[in-house]
Protein backbone atom coordinates (compact mmCIF):
# COMPACT_ATOMS: atom_id res chain seq x y z
CA UNK A 1 0.00 0.00 0.00
CA UNK A 2 1.85 3.36 -1.01
CA UNK A 3 1.25 5.78 1.95
CA UNK A 4 0.80 9.18 0.24
CA UNK A 5 2.05 12.23 1.67
CA UNK A 6 -0.68 14.95 2.17
CA UNK A 7 -0.24 18.30 0.71
CA UNK A 8 -0.37 20.35 4.25
CA UNK A 9 0.67 23.72 1.97
CA UNK A 10 -2.46 22.78 -0.60
CA UNK A 11 -4.73 22.02 2.27
CA UNK A 12 -3.69 24.96 4.48
CA UNK A 13 -4.21 26.93 1.77
CA UNK A 14 -8.05 25.68 1.61
CA UNK A 15 -8.72 25.98 4.68
CA UNK A 16 -7.57 29.66 4.84
CA UNK A 17 -9.44 30.66 1.89
CA UNK A 18 -12.72 28.90 3.62
CA UNK A 19 -11.89 30.98 6.55
CA UNK A 20 -11.84 33.65 5.24
CA UNK A 21 -14.96 33.40 2.99
CA UNK A 22 -16.68 32.77 6.04
CA UNK A 23 -14.95 35.66 7.89
CA UNK A 24 -16.18 37.94 5.09
CA UNK A 25 -20.18 36.68 5.25
CA UNK A 26 -20.46 36.69 8.86
CA UNK A 27 -19.23 40.48 8.70
CA UNK A 28 -21.56 41.04 6.31
CA UNK A 29 -24.30 39.39 8.10
CA UNK A 30 -23.19 41.80 11.37
CA UNK A 31 -23.55 44.55 9.36
CA UNK A 32 -27.00 43.73 7.73
CA UNK A 33 -28.04 43.48 11.05
CA UNK A 34 -26.65 46.61 12.07
CA UNK A 35 -27.92 48.08 9.34
CA UNK A 36 -31.44 46.51 10.54
CA UNK A 37 -31.44 45.45 7.39
CA UNK A 38 -31.56 41.72 7.38
CA UNK A 39 -33.98 40.87 4.24
CA UNK A 40 -35.83 37.80 5.76
CA UNK A 41 -37.38 37.05 2.83
CA UNK A 42 -34.48 37.82 0.34
CA UNK A 43 -32.19 35.24 2.56
CA UNK A 44 -34.71 33.10 2.42
CA UNK A 45 -35.50 32.99 -1.51
CA UNK A 46 -31.92 32.80 -2.64
CA UNK A 47 -31.56 29.71 0.03
CA UNK A 48 -34.79 28.64 -1.80
CA UNK A 49 -33.08 28.93 -5.18
CA UNK A 50 -29.67 27.57 -4.39
CA UNK A 51 -31.02 24.54 -2.33
CA UNK A 52 -33.13 23.99 -5.63
CA UNK A 53 -30.38 24.16 -7.89
CA UNK A 54 -28.45 22.17 -5.57
CA UNK A 55 -31.06 19.52 -5.20
CA UNK A 56 -31.40 19.25 -9.01
CA UNK A 57 -28.18 20.07 -10.19
CA UNK A 58 -27.38 16.79 -11.62
CA UNK A 59 -30.50 17.26 -13.89
CA UNK A 60 -29.76 21.21 -14.65
CA UNK A 61 -26.06 20.68 -15.24
CA UNK A 62 -26.58 17.52 -18.06
CA UNK A 63 -29.69 19.82 -19.38
CA UNK A 64 -27.20 22.44 -20.15
CA UNK A 65 -24.35 20.31 -20.93
CA UNK A 66 -26.55 18.85 -23.79
CA UNK A 67 -25.44 15.35 -22.18
CA UNK A 68 -26.86 11.95 -22.40
CA UNK A 69 -26.63 9.16 -19.60
CA UNK A 70 -25.49 6.23 -21.01
CA UNK A 71 -25.82 2.78 -19.96
CA UNK A 72 -23.49 -0.26 -20.07
CA UNK A 73 -24.36 -1.92 -23.41
CA UNK A 74 -23.74 1.55 -25.30
CA UNK A 75 -20.57 2.77 -23.66
CA UNK A 76 -18.88 -0.71 -22.21
CA UNK A 77 -15.08 0.33 -21.83
CA UNK A 78 -16.52 3.69 -20.17
CA UNK A 79 -18.94 1.70 -17.47
CA UNK A 80 -16.06 -1.07 -17.49
CA UNK A 81 -13.22 1.62 -16.54
CA UNK A 82 -15.27 3.79 -14.02
CA UNK A 83 -16.07 0.35 -12.30
CA UNK A 84 -12.48 -0.16 -11.62
CA UNK A 85 -11.69 3.01 -10.65
CA UNK A 86 -14.47 3.65 -8.19
CA UNK A 87 -13.50 -0.20 -6.59
CA UNK A 88 -10.25 1.22 -5.87
CA UNK A 89 -11.38 4.91 -4.85
CA UNK A 90 -14.44 3.33 -2.37
CA UNK A 91 -16.50 5.20 -4.12
CA UNK A 92 -20.24 3.75 -5.39
CA UNK A 93 -20.60 4.14 -9.08
CA UNK A 94 -21.80 7.19 -10.49
CA UNK A 95 -24.52 7.49 -13.93
CA UNK A 96 -22.47 8.04 -16.88
CA UNK A 97 -22.82 10.74 -18.90
CA UNK A 98 -21.88 11.84 -23.22
CA UNK A 99 -21.88 15.01 -24.39
CA UNK A 100 -21.39 14.89 -28.16
CA UNK A 101 -18.72 17.25 -29.16
CA UNK A 102 -15.44 17.23 -30.76
CA UNK A 103 -14.23 19.71 -27.36
CA UNK A 104 -12.06 17.65 -25.17
CA UNK A 105 -13.83 17.87 -21.99
CA UNK A 106 -15.32 15.99 -18.91
CA UNK A 107 -17.30 16.85 -15.68
CA UNK A 108 -18.54 15.54 -12.19
CA UNK A 109 -21.63 16.94 -10.86
CA UNK A 110 -24.49 15.64 -8.67
CA UNK A 111 -25.01 16.32 -4.81
CA UNK A 112 -22.63 13.49 -3.20
CA UNK A 113 -21.03 10.54 -3.97
CA UNK A 114 -24.71 8.49 -4.00
CA UNK A 115 -26.07 10.65 -6.67
CA UNK A 116 -23.12 11.83 -9.09
CA UNK A 117 -23.04 11.80 -12.44
CA UNK A 118 -19.36 12.03 -14.34
CA UNK A 119 -19.17 12.91 -18.39
CA UNK A 120 -17.28 13.04 -20.45
CA UNK A 121 -17.46 14.23 -24.47
CA UNK A 122 -16.62 12.12 -27.45
CA UNK A 123 -13.98 14.45 -28.46
CA UNK A 124 -11.87 14.06 -24.96
CA UNK A 125 -12.12 9.73 -25.53
CA UNK A 126 -11.23 10.13 -29.32
CA UNK A 127 -7.96 11.86 -28.65
CA UNK A 128 -7.00 10.46 -25.39
CA UNK A 129 -5.41 7.09 -24.69
CA UNK A 130 -6.66 4.58 -22.20
CA UNK A 131 -4.23 5.69 -19.96
CA UNK A 132 -5.00 9.31 -19.96
CA UNK A 133 -8.27 8.49 -19.77
CA UNK A 134 -8.31 6.63 -16.38
CA UNK A 135 -6.45 9.77 -15.35
CA UNK A 136 -9.26 12.37 -16.08
CA UNK A 137 -12.08 9.55 -14.68
CA UNK A 138 -10.18 9.48 -11.90
CA UNK A 139 -9.89 13.81 -11.39
CA UNK A 140 -13.49 13.70 -11.84
CA UNK A 141 -14.17 10.64 -9.05
CA UNK A 142 -12.10 12.96 -6.76
CA UNK A 143 -14.20 15.96 -7.34
CA UNK A 144 -17.22 13.20 -6.37
CA UNK A 145 -15.77 12.51 -3.31
CA UNK A 146 -14.76 15.55 -2.23
CA UNK A 147 -18.33 16.88 -2.82
CA UNK A 148 -17.24 20.01 -4.50
CA UNK A 149 -20.28 20.47 -5.59
CA UNK A 150 -21.66 20.76 -2.20
CA UNK A 151 -18.66 22.89 -1.32
CA UNK A 152 -18.76 25.63 -4.18
CA UNK A 153 -22.33 26.03 -3.76
CA UNK A 154 -22.67 26.71 0.01
CA UNK A 155 -19.80 29.02 -0.40
CA UNK A 156 -21.26 30.92 -3.00
CA UNK A 157 -24.67 31.14 -1.02
CA UNK A 158 -23.62 34.51 0.83
CA UNK A 159 -22.25 35.90 -2.45
CA UNK A 160 -24.98 35.66 -4.25
CA UNK A 161 -26.98 36.88 -1.34
CA UNK A 162 -24.44 40.08 -1.60
CA UNK A 163 -24.87 40.27 -5.74
CA UNK A 164 -28.71 40.84 -5.30
CA UNK A 165 -28.12 42.93 -3.12
CA UNK A 166 -26.05 44.91 -5.10
CA UNK A 167 -28.41 44.88 -7.83
CA UNK A 168 -31.80 44.94 -6.41
CA UNK A 169 -31.12 47.16 -3.52
CA UNK A 170 -32.06 50.12 -4.53
CA UNK A 171 -35.53 48.70 -5.75
CA UNK A 172 -36.88 46.53 -2.70
CA UNK A 173 -34.93 49.42 -0.08
CA UNK A 174 -37.13 47.42 2.75
CA UNK A 175 -34.97 48.22 5.63
CA UNK A 176 -36.81 49.31 8.14
CA UNK A 177 -35.48 50.64 11.61
CA UNK A 178 -35.96 54.33 12.10
CA UNK A 179 -33.38 56.50 10.85
CA UNK A 180 -31.42 53.87 9.02
CA UNK A 181 -34.42 54.15 6.12
CA UNK A 182 -32.35 57.04 4.15
CA UNK A 183 -30.25 57.53 1.09
CA UNK A 184 -27.24 57.60 3.00
CA UNK A 185 -27.85 54.03 4.79
CA UNK A 186 -29.42 52.13 1.40
CA UNK A 187 -25.92 53.97 -0.39
CA UNK A 188 -23.85 52.04 2.70
CA UNK A 189 -25.36 48.69 1.97
CA UNK A 190 -24.91 48.97 -1.62
CA UNK A 191 -21.39 50.08 -1.60
CA UNK A 192 -20.78 47.07 1.44
CA UNK A 193 -22.69 44.71 -0.53
CA UNK A 194 -20.61 45.18 -3.97
CA UNK A 195 -17.22 44.96 -1.51
CA UNK A 196 -18.41 41.67 -0.05
CA UNK A 197 -19.30 40.25 -3.50
CA UNK A 198 -16.16 41.15 -5.06
CA UNK A 199 -13.64 39.91 -2.37
CA UNK A 200 -15.68 36.58 -1.93
CA UNK A 201 -15.69 36.08 -5.93
CA UNK A 202 -12.30 36.19 -5.54
CA UNK A 203 -12.13 34.03 -2.96
CA UNK A 204 -14.40 31.56 -4.62
CA UNK A 205 -12.25 31.38 -7.44
CA UNK A 206 -9.09 30.80 -5.16
CA UNK A 207 -11.09 27.66 -3.64
CA UNK A 208 -12.10 26.72 -6.65
CA UNK A 209 -8.46 26.45 -8.12
CA UNK A 210 -7.33 24.49 -4.81
CA UNK A 211 -10.23 22.09 -4.88
CA UNK A 212 -8.73 21.31 -8.85
CA UNK A 213 -5.19 20.54 -7.13
CA UNK A 214 -6.84 18.83 -4.84
CA UNK A 215 -8.43 17.20 -7.54
CA UNK A 216 -5.46 16.15 -9.82
CA UNK A 217 -3.64 14.85 -6.66
CA UNK A 218 -7.02 12.39 -5.89
CA UNK A 219 -6.80 11.65 -9.47
CA UNK A 220 -2.79 10.82 -8.92
CA UNK A 221 -3.89 8.25 -5.71
CA UNK A 222 -6.49 6.73 -7.51
CA UNK A 223 -4.19 5.41 -10.70
CA UNK A 224 -0.83 5.35 -9.58
CA UNK A 225 0.36 7.07 -12.25
CA UNK A 226 0.40 10.82 -12.23
CA UNK A 227 2.26 11.30 -15.79
CA UNK A 228 -0.48 9.76 -17.29
CA UNK A 229 -3.03 12.48 -16.20
CA UNK A 230 0.01 15.40 -16.69
CA UNK A 231 -0.24 14.05 -20.28
CA UNK A 232 -4.02 14.13 -20.53
CA UNK A 233 -3.64 17.56 -19.56
CA UNK A 234 -1.21 18.70 -22.25
CA UNK A 235 -3.21 17.14 -24.91
CA UNK A 236 -6.73 18.67 -24.43
CA UNK A 237 -4.83 21.85 -23.09
CA UNK A 238 -4.15 24.35 -25.98
CA UNK A 239 -0.31 24.16 -25.29
CA UNK A 240 1.08 21.40 -27.44
CA UNK A 241 -0.83 22.70 -30.69
CA UNK A 242 1.81 25.79 -30.10
CA UNK A 243 4.54 24.07 -30.48
CA UNK A 244 5.49 25.02 -34.18
CA UNK A 245 7.23 21.86 -37.12
CA UNK A 246 8.35 24.62 -39.35
CA UNK A 247 11.81 24.17 -39.63
CA UNK A 248 13.84 26.72 -38.37
CA UNK A 249 15.78 27.38 -40.87
CA UNK A 250 13.11 28.18 -43.14
CA UNK A 251 11.70 30.72 -40.39
CA UNK A 252 14.78 32.22 -39.67
CA UNK A 253 14.74 34.69 -42.64
CA UNK A 254 11.65 36.66 -40.64
CA UNK A 255 14.17 38.94 -38.66
CA UNK A 256 10.75 40.76 -36.98
CA UNK A 257 10.21 36.99 -35.57
CA UNK A 258 13.42 36.88 -33.46
CA UNK A 259 12.76 40.92 -31.49
CA UNK A 260 9.01 39.94 -30.74
CA UNK A 261 9.00 39.74 -27.26
CA UNK A 262 7.36 36.79 -25.61
CA UNK A 263 3.80 36.64 -24.74
CA UNK A 264 3.18 38.33 -21.03
CA UNK A 265 1.72 35.31 -19.23
CA UNK A 266 -1.66 36.68 -17.90
CA UNK A 267 -0.45 36.75 -14.35
CA UNK A 268 -3.12 39.39 -12.79
CA UNK A 269 -6.28 37.47 -15.44
CA UNK A 270 -4.72 34.20 -13.17
CA UNK A 271 -7.20 35.67 -10.10
CA UNK A 272 -10.28 35.26 -12.09
CA UNK A 273 -10.00 31.71 -13.03
CA UNK A 274 -11.37 28.97 -11.45
CA UNK A 275 -8.65 26.57 -12.88
CA UNK A 276 -5.12 26.65 -12.09
CA UNK A 277 -3.10 27.45 -15.40
CA UNK A 278 -2.25 23.60 -16.99
CA UNK A 279 1.39 24.60 -15.92
CA UNK A 280 0.72 24.60 -12.52
CA UNK A 281 -1.20 22.07 -12.66
CA UNK A 282 1.66 19.77 -14.24
CA UNK A 283 4.77 20.66 -12.11
CA UNK A 284 2.18 19.86 -8.86
CA UNK A 285 1.52 16.36 -10.71
CA UNK A 286 5.38 16.39 -11.86
CA UNK A 287 6.18 16.47 -7.35
CA UNK A 288 3.88 13.87 -7.07
CA UNK A 289 5.60 11.38 -9.85
CA UNK A 290 8.75 12.54 -7.34
CA UNK A 291 7.48 11.51 -3.90
CA UNK A 292 6.34 8.31 -6.18
CA UNK A 293 9.86 7.37 -7.81
CA UNK A 294 11.86 8.15 -3.89
CA UNK B 1 14.17 44.59 -25.48
CA UNK B 2 16.14 47.03 -24.49
CA UNK B 3 16.68 50.65 -24.99
CA UNK B 4 18.69 50.30 -27.78
CA UNK B 5 16.49 47.46 -29.71
CA UNK B 6 13.71 50.09 -29.38
CA UNK B 7 15.43 52.97 -30.39
CA UNK B 8 16.71 50.82 -34.11
CA UNK B 9 12.87 50.01 -34.75
CA UNK B 10 12.23 53.62 -34.04
CA UNK B 11 15.00 54.60 -36.16
CA UNK B 12 14.10 52.22 -38.81
CA UNK B 13 17.64 50.26 -38.06
CA UNK B 14 17.66 47.00 -39.43
CA UNK B 15 19.69 44.65 -37.47
CA UNK B 16 19.76 41.12 -36.49
CA UNK B 17 20.31 40.80 -33.13
CA UNK B 18 23.93 40.07 -31.60
CA UNK B 19 24.15 35.84 -30.89
CA UNK B 20 25.43 34.84 -26.92
CA UNK B 21 27.16 32.49 -26.30
CA UNK B 22 27.00 32.75 -22.32
CA UNK B 23 24.76 30.03 -21.91
CA UNK B 24 26.47 27.71 -24.19
CA UNK B 25 27.96 26.12 -21.10
CA UNK B 26 25.27 25.66 -19.01
CA UNK B 27 24.77 22.30 -20.87
CA UNK B 28 27.90 20.43 -19.52
CA UNK B 29 26.15 20.60 -15.86
CA UNK B 30 23.01 19.71 -16.91
CA UNK B 31 24.37 16.51 -18.86
CA UNK B 32 24.72 14.93 -15.38
CA UNK B 33 20.80 15.45 -14.88
CA UNK B 34 20.04 13.96 -17.76
CA UNK B 35 22.05 10.97 -17.44
CA UNK B 36 20.86 10.36 -14.14
CA UNK B 37 17.33 11.03 -13.87
CA UNK B 38 16.36 10.70 -17.51
CA UNK B 39 18.28 8.25 -19.00
CA UNK B 40 19.36 10.44 -22.13
CA UNK B 41 22.77 9.86 -22.97
CA UNK B 42 24.64 12.32 -25.10
CA UNK B 43 25.46 11.13 -28.35
CA UNK B 44 28.90 12.49 -29.03
CA UNK B 45 27.99 14.68 -31.55
CA UNK B 46 26.72 18.09 -31.73
CA UNK B 47 26.91 20.66 -34.51
CA UNK B 48 26.78 24.39 -35.14
CA UNK B 49 24.16 25.81 -37.90
CA UNK B 50 24.76 29.04 -39.76
CA UNK B 51 23.75 30.50 -42.76
CA UNK B 52 26.44 31.71 -44.67
CA UNK B 53 26.51 35.13 -46.64
CA UNK B 54 28.10 35.32 -50.44
CA UNK B 55 30.49 33.11 -51.69
CA UNK B 56 33.67 34.84 -50.93
CA UNK B 57 33.03 35.38 -47.29
CA UNK B 58 31.28 31.77 -47.26
CA UNK B 59 34.98 30.19 -48.74
CA UNK B 60 37.09 32.79 -46.42
CA UNK B 61 35.35 31.60 -42.72
CA UNK B 62 35.02 28.21 -43.88
CA UNK B 63 38.97 28.27 -44.53
CA UNK B 64 39.11 29.87 -41.45
CA UNK B 65 36.86 27.45 -39.29
CA UNK B 66 38.61 24.61 -40.50
CA UNK B 67 42.14 25.74 -39.46
CA UNK B 68 40.96 26.38 -36.26
CA UNK B 69 39.47 23.59 -35.79
CA UNK B 70 42.55 21.69 -36.83
CA UNK B 71 44.39 23.16 -34.48
CA UNK B 72 42.37 23.07 -31.55
CA UNK B 73 40.84 19.63 -31.93
CA UNK B 74 44.38 17.97 -31.93
CA UNK B 75 44.07 18.95 -28.00
CA UNK B 76 40.80 17.28 -27.49
CA UNK B 77 41.07 14.47 -29.98
CA UNK B 78 38.03 16.07 -31.55
CA UNK B 79 36.35 14.85 -35.36
CA UNK B 80 35.20 17.52 -36.54
CA UNK B 81 33.34 17.99 -40.62
CA UNK B 82 31.51 20.48 -42.48
CA UNK B 83 29.07 19.96 -44.58
CA UNK B 84 25.76 22.45 -46.16
CA UNK B 85 22.38 20.76 -45.56
CA UNK B 86 19.39 21.29 -48.13
CA UNK B 87 18.61 24.97 -47.11
CA UNK B 88 22.21 25.36 -48.14
CA UNK B 89 23.19 25.92 -44.42
CA UNK B 90 26.63 25.21 -43.17
CA UNK B 91 26.70 22.98 -40.16
CA UNK B 92 29.84 22.09 -38.44
CA UNK B 93 29.83 18.85 -37.21
CA UNK B 94 31.78 17.94 -34.16
CA UNK B 95 32.62 14.38 -32.59
CA UNK B 96 33.94 13.62 -29.40
CA UNK B 97 33.15 11.30 -26.42
CA UNK B 98 33.73 13.28 -24.04
CA UNK B 99 30.76 15.73 -23.63
CA UNK B 100 32.80 18.52 -21.73
CA UNK B 101 35.26 18.43 -24.14
CA UNK B 102 32.53 19.04 -27.34
CA UNK B 103 30.88 21.67 -25.02
CA UNK B 104 34.58 23.78 -25.38
CA UNK B 105 34.90 23.23 -28.98
CA UNK B 106 31.46 24.16 -30.05
CA UNK B 107 32.16 27.26 -27.80
CA UNK B 108 35.15 28.22 -29.34
CA UNK B 109 33.64 28.07 -32.83
CA UNK B 110 30.92 30.30 -31.86
CA UNK B 111 32.73 32.46 -30.56
CA UNK B 112 34.93 32.62 -33.52
CA UNK B 113 32.49 32.88 -35.76
CA UNK B 114 31.19 36.30 -33.68
CA UNK B 115 34.96 37.45 -34.02
CA UNK B 116 35.28 37.37 -37.45
CA UNK B 117 31.74 38.98 -37.81
CA UNK B 118 29.88 36.12 -38.64
CA UNK B 119 27.66 36.49 -35.37
CA UNK B 120 24.64 37.49 -37.40
CA UNK B 121 24.92 34.69 -39.40
CA UNK B 122 24.45 32.12 -36.24
CA UNK B 123 21.68 30.18 -35.97
CA UNK B 124 22.18 27.55 -33.30
CA UNK B 125 24.03 24.95 -31.45
CA UNK B 126 22.38 21.48 -31.51
CA UNK B 127 23.77 18.48 -29.01
CA UNK B 128 21.80 15.28 -30.29
CA UNK B 129 21.18 13.13 -27.24
CA UNK B 130 20.45 9.45 -26.82
CA UNK B 131 16.81 8.07 -25.09
CA UNK B 132 14.07 6.01 -27.00
CA UNK B 133 14.62 8.09 -29.77
CA UNK B 134 16.69 11.04 -31.27
CA UNK B 135 16.43 13.81 -28.61
CA UNK B 136 18.12 17.42 -29.76
CA UNK B 137 19.22 20.18 -27.13
CA UNK B 138 18.73 23.22 -29.50
CA UNK B 139 20.45 26.52 -28.31
CA UNK B 140 18.87 29.67 -30.17
CA UNK B 141 21.61 32.26 -30.00
CA UNK B 142 19.35 34.98 -30.74
CA UNK B 143 17.20 34.01 -28.02
CA UNK B 144 19.87 32.43 -25.55
CA UNK B 145 17.58 29.83 -24.56
CA UNK B 146 17.14 25.79 -25.35
CA UNK B 147 15.03 23.95 -25.86
CA UNK B 148 14.34 20.11 -26.79
CA UNK B 149 13.54 18.62 -29.98
CA UNK B 150 12.43 15.01 -29.83
CA UNK B 151 12.01 13.86 -33.24
CA UNK B 152 9.76 10.91 -34.27
CA UNK B 153 9.63 8.97 -37.78
CA UNK B 154 7.72 10.66 -40.41
CA UNK B 155 7.97 14.49 -39.34
CA UNK B 156 6.76 14.23 -36.41
CA UNK B 157 7.93 15.22 -33.06
CA UNK B 158 6.99 13.61 -29.34
CA UNK B 159 5.30 16.88 -27.44
CA UNK B 160 4.76 14.80 -24.63
CA UNK B 161 8.40 14.03 -24.02
CA UNK B 162 9.25 17.45 -24.83
CA UNK B 163 7.32 19.21 -22.62
CA UNK B 164 8.33 16.46 -19.62
CA UNK B 165 11.73 17.60 -20.52
CA UNK B 166 11.37 20.96 -20.26
CA UNK B 167 9.62 20.76 -16.73
CA UNK B 168 12.42 18.55 -15.44
CA UNK B 169 15.13 20.76 -16.65
CA UNK B 170 13.94 24.34 -15.99
CA UNK B 171 15.78 24.77 -13.42
CA UNK B 172 19.09 23.25 -14.72
CA UNK B 173 18.59 24.66 -18.13
CA UNK B 174 18.04 27.99 -19.15
CA UNK B 175 14.85 26.92 -21.59
CA UNK B 176 13.38 29.21 -23.91
CA UNK B 177 9.84 30.21 -22.34
CA UNK B 178 8.05 31.04 -25.43
CA UNK B 179 6.89 27.20 -26.80
CA UNK B 180 5.87 29.62 -30.29
CA UNK B 181 9.37 29.53 -30.75
CA UNK B 182 10.49 25.73 -30.34
CA UNK B 183 11.15 25.54 -33.98
CA UNK B 184 12.57 21.93 -35.05
CA UNK B 185 15.35 21.44 -37.74
CA UNK B 186 14.25 18.34 -39.74
CA UNK B 187 16.85 15.84 -41.30
CA UNK B 188 19.74 17.43 -39.10
CA UNK B 189 23.10 15.91 -40.63
CA UNK B 190 24.38 14.15 -37.24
Amino acid sequence: MVKWKRDLGLEGRMLLTMFLLAAVYLFFLAFLTYMSAPPVFMILFIGLALGAQYYYSDRIVLWTMNAHVVSEDEEPNLHQTITRLCAIADLPKPRIAIVNTAVPNAFATGKGPNSAVVAVTTGLVDRLNQGELEAVLAHELSHVKNRDMAILTIASFISTLAFYFVRYNLLFGSFGGGNRRDSGGILLVWAVSLAVWLISFLLIRALSRYREFAADRGSAIITGQPSNLTSALLKISDIMPRIPNDDLRKVEGMNAFFIIPAAVSGSFLNLFSTHPSVEKRIAALEKIQRELEL
Amino acid sequence: MGLKSMFDSLLGRGSLPEAKTDRLFAISTAVVTMEVDLRLKPSSSAGICFKPMEMAKYEEARDEIEGLLKYSTQETGTLFRLEKDEYNFLWVILEDPDFEDLVTNIHMVSQTLIEQNFGEQLLCAVYRFEGKGPVYWIYNFKQDGYYPFASLNGHKRDNAVEMRLKSLMERELPIEKNIEKWYPLWGMPF
